[in-house]
């Protein structure tokens, strides 16, 4: 059985290939120690959207700071929001930018 | 106000013991231990004080333990009066707990201060007031000098990777200037702790930037 026209070869809609290529950027204070949160940030966000995303920025930086830039977007900064993000709320915010 | 048994206390390690287990930044610390100074003045403060025992919760990758806990060691190295004990803080959550910053927040150090019937007598967390005020004023100096940081309240993952190498530099440069500053502002929170002069006791409350440093 052949793949419908619409399809790639891993069943993927060819129109989500086609999104204009969609970079996340995650800057971290490294002497806050906010690895495991960056790590399993970056971890859900591979797992979720696999080659999808074009690709995942890690910026060791200081001052307190956790941003998560979504394309142009900066969906949360801690200076701003304050905390770290649910991971599900910069996992909608990927959907969001790549229309799915 | 935290509760500490002698127990519980001693199941600390020495200052020494914790430079030891570090994975990181131990040139540093040592550096930092070296490079204070300490006034006759205030080191005749701190031999005339009551023996004190003094509970640090610690991690060896924080800006502000790498700083300020080596500013603790030398003086109850030179003093003779405080009985220091280092605490791993992901170890002892039960430690942690009882010295949220505003209630919340995992900052570190923490350096609480008990007499000999375990009586809490002073609490010093991360860093004094006066020397987030001043880093914060050199920061905004380093900002005004250099048009092309911009913004000092701007993220930082905007900026070319050049200039942003360049502004962790002389951020970098500044800390390095003002840490002889901050050592004095340590020295003096800590010995108004010792002389019972404190008002760290309500420093759990103060207000802080939002979310917090060192928090985990």
């Amino acid at each position: 059985m052949g793949r419908r026209p619409t399809e790639g070869r891993d069943g993927r809609r060819v129109q989500d290939r086609l999104s204009p290529p969609l970079k996340v950027r995650i800057t971290y204070c490294a002497e806050c120690g906010y690895e495991p949160q960056t790590l399993e940030l970056a971890g859900a966000l591979m797992r979720e959207f696999g080659d999808r995303l074009a690709s995942i920025e890690i910026i060791p930086w200081e001052d307190g700071t956790f941003d998560v830039r979504v394309g142009d977007r900066l969906v949360h900064s801690m200076r701003r929001d304050g905390g770290f993000p649910e991971p599900d709320s910069i996992k909608t915010a990927v959907r969001e930018a790549l229309a799915l | 106000m935290g509760t500490l048994t002698r127990e519980r206390f001693e199941q600390g390690v020495t200052y020494d013991a914790f430079k030891d287990a570090m994975t990181r930044n131990r040139e540093r610390i040592e550096a930092n231990e070296a490079r204070l100074t300490l006034s006759a003045d205030d080191l005749a403060a701190f031999r005339g004080s009551r023996p004190l025992h003094v509970m640090a919760l610690a991690a060896d990758w924080c800006g502000d333990v790498i700083a300020n806990l080596p500013v603790l060691a030398r003086i109850a190295k030179e003093s003779g009066t405080l009985d220091l004990r280092v605490f791993e803080r992901d170890q002892n959550a039960d430690l942690m707990d009882q010295y949220l910053n505003q209630g919340a927040h995992k900052s570190i150090p923490v350096f609480a201060f008990f007499d000999q019937d375990w009586n809490e007598v002073g609490v010093f967390i991360e860093r004094p007031d006066g020397v987030t005020e001043l880093r914060a004023r050199k920061r905004r100096e380093v900002f005004a000098a250099h048009p092309e940081f911009g913004s000092p309240d701007a993220p930082v993952d905007q900026l070319p990777e050049d200039v942003r190498a360049r502004l962790q530099q002389e951020l970098q440069k500044m800390r390095d200037e003002t840490t002889e500053r901050a050592n004095s502002e340590v020295v003096r929170e800590l010995r108004a702790i010792v002389e019972g002069r404190s008002t760290w006791g309500g420093a759990r409350q103060r207000e802080g930037t939002a979310g917090g440093s060192k928090t985990a």
